[in-house]
Formats: structure tokens, C-alpha cells, sequence
């Protein structure tokens, strides 16, 4: 019997594990490896430069414009996703008609690929034929009309509103999930004893809510991290290095100049961060437990 | 003392007719309609253009509802083998990559579920730990990988590595369903002289049609949204999937805002198909799988 099922767990693990060894843990390994050489991706040969890469990444002003611009990306997912998530879940936890109806269309745009985001996206903010201009025009308001993308101090922000308008909708869904946990009694209570409803949320909803808040934060920061594909889609980094992410830095060092080994040192770093994030939420998701016991 | 009475009195008041609540209700039924019009706005705008020719768009722009619905973007898409080409090859990686990560995460979610074993709690861990790393982080050494194996530039490196990188969430829902089913009834089966391959293949599977429907959602959503895979691991115009030559089309030849939207359009058609009938297991998946999006 005990034979028998040891040979079972070795045929079931056998093809995931190697799969999954040799497509995920044995690259990310490599990539550490390749990240102390200097590797141009077309030679054959490369040599080792010990932490040369290294300390390129930290002295390099374009990738501290990565890792500022991401941390804005970061800092404004907690605000649009995050916050608006948290307001269309807090109004559709109501009784309303349709709510059902109006849960799906927010939610219908994470269903699209960030290519086609992107796309919708494009349109909207094209300099002649856009939406914003052309309802600035509309209003004749045609001195605040831009060319959004193209312009330096507009790019990252219509990039992450575009980026953000995919998201809300899974934020929005967790919301959702945390708000019908928590016990109605408890609200309408609060609401009888006179409590005005900003009040209950401040004192009983948002505080009840910490665990699905928790796991939307987490995610909207390792989203961020990541942000590559609509990025790749409106404005590939540019204008000016504006909207180069870190993982849209990676992408244009390694596979557009094709410095793979200096590639392959600002994705450690990228690992690195991701890990540090995961490791904190997991902490925290911990002391939540704890708290809920 | 008249504080005391007074809270005595409360309870003995009927329910309070909710005031505030309906005044709140008058709101919510203004702006809910309203934010939803501006949230879908976006993706209309897309929608509408697909629809006109390309006089009527030079005409009105992109923005305006067309005069006759004209089709003939769509039929430009259609006869265009190029997109054909795209589209075929979307769906021969989509539909065998779903299938075979789901197939492994299920054998590993049996093995960790049913099939414990000293230290498999660690190595659950580490399969799961997958879900959370930045794809970057195993691009050089793949795309160094499968230039070795002479797999660059075919359809088989987005199937593999959709594989590896889909064995976390599939082994995650899966284990999570499986545990769910009692251990009593593998046992009584194993006495009855069935194997684990029986047990797994004829009595697990077939009720984990909702844990199967999930992830099958969700893996075909993913893999038919990607597209930084195909454009790392492929070149040649004849090995790309339909959300690349979405990308290569926006720079390409004339403004056929027409044909691109359309071609959006079409490009969203299965995932939306998805989405429409399976949104149940849809949001499900998105949820638990939420932190990989």
C-alpha cells in the first residue's frame, strides 16, 4: 500500500515539477547568473563583470526615473483602483435596481487584454481626433486641449488612468466579497442609534473591511510593480523616459539594446521588490488572522 | 438618571422610517447610471468606429454614432489572412496551454491534497511561491532557452511557459477544491482495490467540474490576453497571436481606425464570450487568483 502510493505521488508530481522547474525556477536562477555578465544576447561567449551590473542599475539616472515613476504608479493605484474600487462597492452594496447589471459593466473591462485597453485608451486621448479633446473642443475650451500622451508631464498619468480603468473593477469585486461578510445588524444598529452614515463607515465598515482591504492594496502594488503591457501598448516608456516602469526599463535594456546581461540585474532588482512586497503582505495577512481568531 | 430612561425608551420606539437611507437611495440612483455611462464610454468609442467607413470617420471622427451600420471593417478583417493567421494561432496556444496547465495543476493539487508527504507542506509552498514572481525575472534565460532548443519563433514557448506559469494557480484551486472532498471516500475506494490514478480520474474529476470550470476560465483569459511572450518569443508575422498584431497594426500602413477597431473588437470576442456566459466562475477565479493578475 505504502509502496504503492509513494509510486502514485511520484507519477502525479513527476511532469508538473519538472515542468515547472525547468521553465520557472531554473531561469530565474540563470537570471541572477547572467546578471554578473555581460552578456549582449548574440555572442556565443560573455564574461563574467562580478557586481559591475549592479552598480551600473544604482548609479543609473534612467532606471531612478524607473523606480520613481513606478513608485507614482504605485502611489496612484492606491488612490484610483483602491479608492475607487472601495466607492462603487460601497454603492452597490446598496439595494438597488440593476446593481447586478452595473456590477458586470465595471467589472467587464478586466476580461479585455491590456493590448486592447490600451487601444480604447489611445483613442481617447489622441491629440486630434481624441475624446478629451474633443469634448474640450465641444466646450470651447481648446487652450487646455494636449497631445496627452506625447507630452511629458501627461504621459505617465493617462497611462495609469487607462491602466486603472481595468483594474477597478477587480477591486471592485473584492470590496464586494469583504462588504456582505460583514453583518447588516451591525450597521443598521449603528444607523438607529442615530450614528450618520459616514460615521458607520468610518467606525464599522472600513474597520471590518481590513482583510479584503489588505488583499486589494497587495495586489494593486504587485500589479504596479508589473506594469509592462499597457505601457508596451501607448507609449512603449516614452515621451522622455516618462513613462518607463521598471519592468518597461527591463524590457527596452534587454530586448531593445539587447543588454542582457545589465537586463537581467534590473530584473533581480524588480525580483527582489516583488519578493519584499509578498513577504510583508503574507506578515500581514498573519496579524490579521491573529486578530480575527 | 435621564440618560438611563432615555435609552430605555429607544428600543421601545418603532424601527425608524429610514430617512436617511432613501434620501441616500435618491443619490445613489443619479450617479450610479451616470458613472457607469462615463466608465463604458471608452470602450464604445471603439465599438461605434468599427462600424463606419473611413470617409465617415475623416468626416465626424471617431466619436460620432454612425449614420448606417456598415460592416465592412469586419468583412476587412475577415478576408485579411494575415489576422486569420493571428487569430488561429491565439487559439493553438490558448486552448492547449489551458488544458495542459490545468491537467498538471490538477495531478499536483491531488499529490498535495490527498497525497501528503514529509515536507510536501514546503514544497507546496514553493510551487505556490511561482504565482508571485514577476515574469521579467525568467525572460533572458528562456528566450536564451528556447533559441538553444530551436523553439525561437514558434508557437510552442508561449504553450510551455504558460504551462510553468499557470502550475501555481492550478495547483493552488485545485488542492483548495480537492481537500474539500472527505478523505474517507479516496480510502474506501483504495480498499476497494482502485488506484490513485481511479480514484482521481473517476471520482475526484468528476465532481470538480466548478474548480475546473474556474481555472479554465481564467487560464483561457490570461493566455488569450498576453502578449509579451509572443512578442519576446516569436518574430515572423506568420507565429503571431491576434493581441500582437493588435500592437504592430496600431504603427502600421494607413489610419484605418476602422479596420483597428474592428479588429479590437474581434480580437475580445472569445474573452467576452467568457465573460458573458461564464461570469459565475469567472469572478471566482479572479478573486482567488487575484494577487497573480
Amino acid at each position: 500500500m505504502i509502496r504503492n502510493r509513494r509510486k502514485w505521488t511520484f507519477l502525479f508530481s513527476i511532469i508538473p515539477l519538472t515542468v515547472y522547474v525547468v521553465i520557472v525556477i531554473i531561469p530565474l536562477l540563470s537570471s541572477f547568473y547572467y546578471s554578473f555578465t555581460d552578456w549582449n544576447g548574440f555572442r556565443q561567449t560573455y564574461n563574467f563583470v562580478g557586481l559591475d551590473n549592479f552598480a551600473k542599475v544604482f548609479s543609473d539616472k534612467l532606471f531612478a526615473n524607473a523606480i520613481k515613476n513606478t513608485l507614482i504608479w504605485m502611489i496612484a493605484a492606491l488612490i484610483l483602483p483602491v479608492g475607487g474600487g472601495l466607492i462603487l462597492a460601497l454603492m452597490l452594496n446598496e439595494e438597488i435596481r440593476g446593481a447586478k447589471f452595473y456590477k458586470s459593466l465595471f467589472y467587464l473591462p478586466i476580461c479585455l487584454s491590456l493590448a486592447v485597453v490600451g487601444q480604447v485608451w489611445i483613442w481617447i486621448y489622441m491629440p486630434n481626433w481624441g475624446l478629451i479633446n474633443t469634448v474640450l473642443r465641444a466646450l470651447q475650451l481648446d487652450s487646455l486641449t494636449l497631445a496627452w500622451l506625447a507630452n511629458p508631464d501627461t504621459a505617465l498619468v493617462a497611462v495609469i488612468i487607462a491602466w486603472s480603468w481595468s483594474q477597478i473593477g477587480l477591486s471592485m469585486v473584492i470590496f464586494l466579497a469583504g462588504l456582505t461578510s460583514i453583518p447588516t445588524e451591525l450597521t443598521e444598529a449603528a444607523e438607529v442609534d442615530g450614528a450618520s452614515y459616514l460615521k458607520v463607515l468610518r467606525h464599522i465598515v472600513v474597520p471590518l473591511l481590513s482583510p479584503a482591504t489588505t488583499v486589494v492594496i497587495a495586489l494593486m502594488i504587485i500589479n504596479s510593480l508589473k506594469s509592462f503591457d499597457v505601457v508596451y501598448m501607448m507609449t512603449q516608456g516614452g515621451p522622455f523616459h516618462t513613462t518607463d516602469t521598471l519592468a518597461m526599463f527591463m524590457f527596452n535594456e534587454t530586448f531593445k539594446k539587447y543588454y542582457m546581461g545589465y537586463g537581467s540585474a534590473i530584473a533581480v532588482v524588480l525580483f527582489m521588490i516583488a519578493m519584499i512586497i509578498i513577504i510583508i503582505y503574507f506578515r500581514q495577512v498573519r496579524k490579521l488572522e491573529h486578530l480575527y481568531d | 438618571m435621564t440618560e438611563h430612561t432615555e435609552h430605555q425608551v429607544q428600543p421601545v420606539n418603532p424601527p425608524k422610517k429610514r430617512k436617511g437611507i432613501s434620501a441616500r437611495r435618491i443619490f445613489l440612483y443619479l450617479i450610479i447610471p451616470l458613472v457607469a455611462f462615463v466608465y463604458i464610454v471608452p470602450a464604445i468609442g471603439v465599438i461605434l468606429t468599427s462600424f463606419k467607413l473611413d470617409a465617415e470617420i475623416a468626416e465626424s471622427g471617431l466619436w460620432s454614432i454612425p449614420r448606417i451600420i456598415h460592416f465592412d471593417n469586419y468583412e476587412e478583417i475577415w478576408v485579411d489572412a494575415n489576422v486569420r493567421t493571428y487569430m488561429k494561432n491565439s487559439a493553438l496556444v490558448t486552448i492547449p496551454a489551458t488544458a495542459i496547465s490545468i491537467m498538471l495543476g490538477v495531478l499536483m493539487g491531488y499529490v498535495f491534497s490527498k497525497l501528503p508527504f514529509k515536507g510536501s507542506e514546503l514544497l507546496f509552498i514553493f510551487v505556490l511561491a511561482g504565482m508571485f514572481f514577476p515574469p521579467q525575472i525568467v525572460l533572458v534565460p528562456l528566450f536564451k532557452f528556447y533559441n538553444t532548443v530551436n523553439l525561437y519563433d514558434t508557437l510552442w514557448p508561449m504553450i510551455i511557459t504558460h504551462c510553468g506559469f499557470g502550475l501555481p494557480i492550478c495547483t493552488l484551486i485545485m488542492r483548495n477544491f480537492f481537500s474539500s472532498v472527505p478523505m474517507a471516500i479516496r480510502e474506501a475506494a483504495i480498499i476497494d482495490g482502485a488506484s490513485e490514478f481511479d480514484v482521481l480520474t473517476r471520482i475526484m474529476l468528476p465532481v470538480s467540474l466548478p474548480a475546473l470550470a474556474v481555472l479554465a476560465t481564467l487560464q483561457f483569459t490570461w493566455i488569450w490576453n498576453d502578449f509579451l511572450y509572443p512578442i519576446i518569443f516569436t518574430q515572423s508575422d506568420e507565429m503571431r497571436t491576434i493581441m500582437v498584431g493588435l500592437i504592430t497594426m496600431k504603427g502600421q500602413y494607413r489610419v484605418a481606425y476602422g479596420a483597428q477597431g474592428a479588429m479590437a473588437v474581434v480580437a475580445s470576442i472569445p474573452t467576452l464570450l467568457i465573460f458573458i456566459f461564464f461570469q459565475r466562475y469567472f469572478i471566482k477565479g479572479m478573486t482567488m487568483g487575484a494577487v497573480k493578475g
